[in-house]
C-alpha cells in the first residue's frame, strides 16, 4: 500500500550484527540465579525498617454501592492498632491515585463516597502486626447503599443513572469509542469475493505472580521525604507521579526498588499501593509495611489484563488473498481506567499480523465495569489481536478448503518487504516468516503427525494440529498510550520512552553497571553483563550489576513490551563507548601510540599488530584512577572511569492528527510460529499435549538460554490463558475465583513435557546488535494454536472454538451439543 | 490473610487430647493442618482452641489388622500413599492417592484429618466408602466404631461428635474384589470435580457385589446404588457399562460452580463409571 506522509527515520544502529561475538549469543547462566535461587533475594516482604507497623485493608463486600457511613471507633479501641483511615480523611492529605487516561479518571488509594468494584480499599489499619491490623479490619463498621452492579460489557454501553460509574466523565459507562479507518477499508471490502465473519471472546485474566505488590514506606518529619521501598517498575520514568499524589515535591520522594517475585507486566506501576503506604506512614508517624495478600492482588491489585468482545471480519479473494479486516471490539476496563486504552494502542502495532492486508478499521469501545480494572499483562493487548486474526484466518481456510499452511505461505510478508509499513503506519522493521514457518515444520514433522492423526480417528481418539503465525512486536514507543485519545482531549502527549545506564570501571579495571529499572523476573543483569562484557571484551564475571533508586536513578522507561533487552543493550553499549573512548586515551598516553592504532583485545588494550605492546584493562584503570596527573597535558581527561547513556527509543515517529497513520511506534517486530499437537478426550473435555513446537525469530540472540526460557515461560503462560485462566464475576460482581487454588494455572503436569524451542536469526537494521525483544512471545502465539489444535481434533465433531479458555466445562459443553446436533 | 486469635494447646498422649477436647468446647483438633490452616488464614473459620496431637508418638501407624489394615490418626498421607501393606490389601487407596493432592501437602497432611475434615470432594471418604472402613472414635466416655457409610453427614460434618478423636482407620481385606478409583479435576492435584471409586466381585463371570461411589457431585461421598445394581447379576458387558453409567449419572444431583455445571459433573460421573468399572472388572482375581 501507499502511505505518502510516511518516512522511515535513518536507523541510529552504531554497532553492526556480526558473525562472530565475543559474549553475545552465548548460553551463559544468568546472573542473577546465585542470589535469587539461594534465598538470597530482597522481595518486597523481605524489606524491614527499623521500628516498623503493618498494614492491612478493609475490601469492599460490594461490586457498586455508595459509602453511607464509616464507624472506625471500635477498631481504633483494639490494643496495638495505630491508625484507621477512612477514604475521606487520606483525601484530605493525599490526591487522587496516578492516571494517564484522558478525560482523567479518578481513583483513590481508599475509596471515597462510593466503591466501585469487590474488593476495593475502603478503609486502611496500620498496627503492630498484620494480625492486629486484620483483627482491627474486622471491627470497622461500614454501611453501604447498594447501587446497580455493572458486570456484563455489553450492557455497560447502555448503562444510565446510578449505574454509571463515573459520572463526572459524563452519563455513561462508555469510557472510550473511536472508529479508525486505516488505509482504503470500503474499497477492499467492496472487491473481496468472500467474508469471513466470526463473533470472538477473550476472557480476563491477569499476571498473578507469586509476589503480590507491597510497599514499605518511611515519611521523615525532619526533611519532609518519603522514602518507599516497593517491587515497582517506571518509578525513573513517572514515578514522580506518585509524589504528586502524596502532594510533595517529586525530590520529597525516593522509590527504592525491591526484587519483584514475578511480574507479567503487572507491576508495571504499582501506584496505588505506593500511594497508600507512604499516605499511612505519614499518618501513623511510623513506617508503614503493606503487601496485598492474594485476595486483594486478586481483586484490587489494578491489573487484570484485556477482557474482549470482538466482532471481527477477514475480506478476502476466493483464492485467498487476504485483502482487509474490520474489527469492532468492546473491552471491558474495570472500575478505572489508569493507562487509557494504551492496550489497543498496542494491538494497532501488529493488527493485521504478518500477513499482506492492505487496510484494516477499528471500531474501539472500552467500558467501565464494576471489575478491578485493567493494568499491564504479557502482551498488553496485542495477543488478542493474535488470537482474533488467527482464528479469522483458520476460518477463512475451512470455508475456503484452503489448507492453513498454504493459505499462511501465500499471505506472508515476503523477506524482501521489509521494513514494511502496515496499515496503521507502524513498521515491521525485519524478518523471514517462512524460514521460521518451515523450522517449525521440520521440527514438528507436521506430515508424520497428520498420519497419526489419521489413524487416531479410526480408533475414536481425537487429535488436532494447530499452527499459529504471529507477530511479536517489541520495544514499545511512549505514542501507544494516547494515540486513541479524543482530539479534544489528547492528554499528556510524550514522546520519550528511553532507558539509562551508569557504567563504573574500578581502579583493578573491573566493571559495575547500574540500572535504573528494577528486577522484574527477567534477565536484566545478564543481559547488561554480556553486552558490555562484548564491547570492552571483559570476562562476564568482572562485571556485577546494581539498581539505582529515583534519587540516584535517571530517564529510565524501564521493562515492560519486550524491550528491556534492546533498550538495555543501546545503553550499555552508549556507555561503553565513552568509557572506551577515555580508557584509549588514558592507555595512548601509556602506551605513547595514537588513540586510533590501539585495539581492546582479550582484557587488554594494545598497539594494532604490535603483538605485546600492551597494558592490561586493569594496568589502564588504576593509572586513570590514581595517576592522571603523571600524564601528560591532555585538556579535558579527568580521573577515574565512568559513564552515564541515555539511550532513547531507536525508531519512532508521531501519529498523523487524525489517526489514520499512527507512526512508528512498535517497529522492532519478531515473528514466531508455534504448533501444539493436542489430545482431547471427548468425554471428559480434557485437554492433552502430545507434542509442541515454538520457533521464534527475536532477530539476534544474546543469551539463547534465556530467550529459550521467555519462550517456554511464555508458552506455559499462554496455555494458562488458552485452557485455564478466567477471573471469573458473577452477576452480581463477585469474583469468584480470588485464590490460586480456584484461580487456576497450568502447572508442569499440565503442560508439554518438552516445549521445543527453535530459533531463526533475523537481526533488526534498527538496534544495536540487531537484537528483538522476545519477553512475551509466548503467551502471543499460544492461544491461538491451541484453540486452532483444539478446533482441528473436533472437526468430526463440527465444534468451533471462538472463546477462551477452553476449560473442560466449556469443552464438554460444546461437544455434548455438537453430539446432540448428531455431530 | 492472617488468622484470628486463637489458643493453641499441645497434647501429649491421646489421652491429653481428648482430656482438651472435653474441657475447650470450641476446640478443633489440629493434625496436618493442610485444609485447617489455610481456612483459618482466610478466617473462613476461627476455632477459638487448636489442641495440636502432632507431638503424640506412635500414632502415625500402618499396621496388619486381620487381613485387613489399622491406620493410625496421625499417618501422613505420603506414608500411606507409598505403604506396601496398603497397596497389598487395600490398592483402590494407593490408586486414589496418584489424584490427591501434591507431594509438600502429602508429606504433612493425614489421612485421619482429611477424613474428619469432610470436604464435599475429597477422594478419601469415597475410598472408605467403596471399600467399607471402619472408623474408631474415642472420647473419655469411651470408644465406638462407625462404618464409613454412616461417617459422612454432609459438608464438613460427619458423625464425629465435638469431644470425639478420630484415633484409628481401619480398612477391610480385599479378598477378590477387582478395584478401580478415578477422578477429574482441572489440574492434577486440585480438589476434584468428580470422583468414582468403584468396587466390584465376579464370580463365575456373574458380577456379584458391587459398590460405585461419588464423591464430588454432592454434600459427601456416597454410594450410587442405582449403578451398583445395574452391575450386579450377570457379566459385565457393554449394555451393562452404559446402564451403569446412565444410572450413575441419574443417581447425583450435583451443583454448579465456576469450575463445573452440574451437566458437566453429571457427564463426567458417567464417564467415570464406565471408566471404573471396566477396569475394576479386569482386576477381579
Amino acid at each position: 500500500m501507499t502511505r505518502e506522509r510516511h518516512y522511515i527515520p535513518e536507523s541510529r544502529q552504531r554497532e553492526k550484527p556480526k558473525s562472530k561475538y565475543f559474549a553475545i549469543g552465548h548460553s551463559m547462566k544468568r546472573v542473577e540465579d546465585t542470589r535469587l535461587l539461594t534465598g538470597s533475594g530482597t522481595y518486597a516482604d523481605d524489606v524491614s525498617l527499623p521500628n516498623m507497623a503493618h498494614a492491612a485493608v478493609l475490601r469492599s463486600p460490594h461490586a457498586h454501592a455508595r459509602i453511607v457511613s464509616i464507624d472506625k471507633s471500635k477498631a481504633e479501641a483494639l490494643p496495638g492498632v495505630l491508625c484507621v483511615m477512612t477514604g475521606a480523611e487520606a483525601a484530605e492529605v493525599t490526591g487522587p491515585c496516578a492516571d494517564f487516561s484522558s478525560p482523567p479518571t479518578t481513583q483513590h488509594c481508599i475509596a471515597v463516597d462510593k466503591v466501585r468494584h469487590v474488593g476495593e480499599t475502603v478503609a486502611a489499619v496500620v498496627a503492630e502486626s498484620r494480625y492486629i491490623a486484620e483483627d482491627a479490619c474486622e471491627l470497622i463498621e461500614v454501611e453501604y447503599d447498594p447501587l446497580p452492579a455493572v458486570v456484563d460489557l455489553e450492557e455497560a454501553v447502555t448503562s444510565t443513572g446510578d449505574a454509571v460509574l463515573h459520572p463526572e466523565r459524563g452519563d455513561t459507562n462508555v469510557a472510550h469509542h473511536r472508529v479508525i479507518d486505516f488505509g482504503t477499508v470500503d474499497e477492499d471490502f467492496a472487491q473481496a469475493d468472500l467474508v469471513i465473519e466470526r463473533r470472538l471472546r477473550w476472557p480476563r485474566s491477569g499476571g498473578t505472580p507469586i509476589e503480590t505488590v507491597g510497599a514499605t514506606a518511611h515519611y521523615d518529619r525532619g526533611t519532609g521525604k518519603f522514602t518507599i521501598h516497593a517491587n515497582t517498575s517506571m518509578y525513573n520514568y513517572v514515578g514522580w507521579l506518585i509524589a504528586v499524589s502524596l502532594k510533595v515535591e517529586p525530590h520529597r520522594l525516593n522509590i527504592v526498588p525491591t526484587d519483584a517475585g514475578g511480574s507479567f507486566g503487572s507491576k508495571l506501576f504499582c501506584h496505588k499501593v505506593c500511594t497508600l503506604a507512604g499516605t499511612l506512614a505519614r499518618a501513623a508517624g511510623r513506617p508503614v509495611k503493606y503487601l496485598e495478600d492474594r485476595i486483594d492482588n486478586m481483586t484490587s491489585g489494578d491489573a487484570h489484563g484485556s477482557d474482549r468482545v470482538y466482532d471481527a471480519k477477514l475480506a478476502l479473494k476466493r483464492d485467498g488473498t487476504m485483502l482487509s479486516m474490520r474489527l469492532k471490539v468492546i473491552d471491558d476496563y474495570g472500575a478505572y481506567f489508569q493507562y487509557g486504552v494504551g492496550q489497543h494502542g498496542n494491538a494497532m502495532a501488529q493488527v493485521t499480523g504478518p500477513y499482506k492486508i492492505n487496510s484494516v478499521q477499528v471500531d474501539l469501545t472500552a467500558v467501565f465495569t464494576n471489575k478491578c480494572q485493567q493494568g499491564a499483562y504479557r502482551g498488553f493487548g496485542s495477543e488478542v489481536g493474535n488470537f482474533v486474526i488467527e482464528r479469522l484466518v483458520d476460518a477463512a481456510c475451512e470455508e475456503l478448503d484452503i489448507d492453513p499452511i498454504e493459505m499462511r505461505r501465500q499471505n506472508l510478508i515476503e523477506q524482501d518487504q521489509f521494513p514494511y509499513i502496515m496499515p496503521t503506519g507502524n513498521m515491521y522493521d525485519s524478518g523471514n516468516y517462512q524460514a521460521v514457518l518451515d523450522e517449525a515444520l521440520g521440527m514438528i514433522d507436521y506430515d508424520g503427525w497428520r498420519q497419526k492423526q489419521a489413524e487416531a480417528r479410526e480408533e475414536g481418539r481425537y487429535i488436532g494440529i494447530g499452527i499459529s503465525t504471529c507477530q511479536e512486536r517489541s520495544v514499545f514507543s511512549a505514542t501507544e498510550f494516547w494515540m486513541w485519545n479524543p482530539n479534544e482531549t489528547p492528554g499528556f502527549t510524550l514522546s520519550s520512552s528511553p532507558e539509562s545506564v551508569s557504567v563504573n570501571i574500578d581502579p583493578t579495571g573491573k566493571a559495575f553497571i547500574t540500572l535504573n529499572a528494577p528486577f522484574w523476573g527477567n534477565s536484566p543483569e545478564t543481559m547488561a553483563v554480556q553486552v558490555l562484557a562484548e564491547k570492552l571484551e571483559m570476562d562476564p564475571s568482572d562485571i556485577s550489576v546494581g539498581y539505582a533508586d529515583s534519587d540516584k536513578g535517571f530517564n529510565s522507561s524501564g521493562p515492560g513490551g519486550s524491550r528491556f533487552t534492546v533498550m538495555i543493550a543501546g545503553a550499555v553499549s552508549g556507555a561503553a563507548d565513552v568509557i572506551k573512548e577515555k580508557m584509549l586515551r588514558v592507555a595512548s598516553h601509556m602506551l605513547e601510540a595514537d588513540p586510533s592504532d590501539l585495539e581492546f583485545r582479550n582484557g587488554s588494550i594494545g598497539v594494532q599488530g604490535v603483538p605485546g605492546k600492551e597494558k592490561t584493562l586493569a594496568e589502564v584503570a588504576l593509572h586513570a584512577h590514581y595517576f592522571r596527573l603523571d600524564l601528560p597535558e591532555d585538556h579535558d581527561l579527568t580521573s577515574g572511569i565512568d559513564a552515564a547513556y541515555v539511550y532513547d527509543h531507536p525508531v519512532t515517529t508521531m501519529p498523523s492528527e487524525d489517526r489514520t497513520d499512527l507512526g512508528i511506534f512498535y517497529p522492532i517486530v519478531g515473528h514466531m510460529c508455534h504448533i501444539p499437537v493436542v489430545e482431547v478426550d471427548v468425554e471428559t473435555g480434557k485437554v492433552d499435549f502430545l507434542d509442541y513446537v515454538a520457533v521464534h525469530d527475536c532477530g539476534t540472540m544474546v543469551n539463547p538460554m534465556t530467550l529459550a526460557g521467555h519462550v517456554r515461560g511464555g508458552t506455559v503462560n499462554g496455555i494458562g490463558s488458552a485452557l485455564y485462566e478466567h477471573f471469573h464475576y458473577d452477576e452480581n460482581g463477585q469474583l469468584q475465583n480470588a485464590l490460586l487454588s480456584d484461580y487456576l494455572h497450568p502447572t508442569p503436569m499440565e503442560t508439554p513435557v518438552d516445549i521445543r524451542v527453535g530459533h531463526v536469526e533475523t537481526p533488526s537494521p534498527f538496534t544495536e546488535y540487531g537484537i528483538k525483544g522476545g519477553g512475551e512471545g509466548g503467551r502471543m502465539g499460544a492461544p491461538p494454536a491451541i484453540a486452532a489444535a483444539v478446533e482441528d481434533a473436533l472437526k468430526p465433531l463440527g465444534v468451533k472454538v471462538d472463546s477462551l479458555p477452553l476449560t473442560p466445562k466449556v469443552l464438554r459443553g460444546m461437544i455434548r451439543e455438537a453430539e446432540a446436533n448428531g455431530g | 490473610m492472617k488468622p484470628a486469635r486463637f489458643r493453641y494447646l499441645r497434647a501429649a498422649s491421646v489421652n491429653d487430647a481428648l482430656q482438651a477436647l472435653a474441657e475447650n468446647p470450641d476446640a478443633q483438633i489440629l493434625a496436618g493442618g493442610q485444609s485447617l490452616i489455610a481456612m483459618m488464614n482466610l478466617r473462613l473459620v476461627k476455632p477459638a482452641c487448636l489442641i495440636d496431637i502432632n507431638r503424640i508418638s506412635n500414632i502415625g501407624y500402618i499396621d496388619e489388622d486381620g487381613d485387613g489394615v489399622a491406620i493410625g490418626a496421625l499417618a501422613r498421607h505420603n506414608d500411606v500413599k507409598h505403604s506396601p501393606l496398603i497397596r497389598e490389601r487395600c490398592p483402590l487407596l494407593t490408586e486414589a492417592y496418584e489424584s490427591i493432592a501434591h507431594h509438600t501437602v502429602r508429606n504433612r497432611g493425614t489421612l485421619g484429618g482429611n477424613l474428619c475434615h469432610a470436604d464435599p470432594s475429597s477422594e478419601t471418604p469415597a475410598v472408605m466408602v467403596a471399600t467399607g472402613a471402619t472408623l474408631m472414635l474415642q472420647s473419655l466416655r469411651g470408644q465406638r466404631e462407625v462404618g464409613a457409610e454412616d461417617f459422612f453427614l454432609g459438608t464438613y460434618e460427619t458423625a464425629r461428635r465435638q469431644d470425639e478423636m478420630l484415633t484409628e482407620i481401619r480398612l477391610p481385606g480385599r479378598r477378590t474384589d477387582g478395584w478401580a478409583f478415578a477422578e477429574i479435576s482441572n489440574r492434577h492435584g486440585d480438589f476434584a470435580i468428580a470422583v468414582i471409586a468403584t468396587t466390584l466381585r465376579i464370580e463365575d463371570g456373574r458380577c456379584e457385589a458391587a459398590r460405585v461411589v461419588a464423591s464430588g457431585v454432592g454434600e459427601h461421598a456416597a454410594r450410587l446404588e442405582p449403578a451398583e445394581e445395574a452391575l450386579i447379576g450377570g457379566p459385565i458387558d457393554d449394555a451393562r457399562l452404559d446402564a451403569a453409567a446412565a444410572a450413575a449419572a441419574g443417581a447425583v444431583d450435583p451443583h454448579s460452580d465456576s469450575h463445573a455445571d452440574a451437566a458437566y459433573r453429571r457427564d463426567a460421573i458417567a464417564a467415570l463409571t464406565r471408566r471404573t468399572v471396566r477396569r475394576a472388572a479386569a482386576r477381579c482375581d
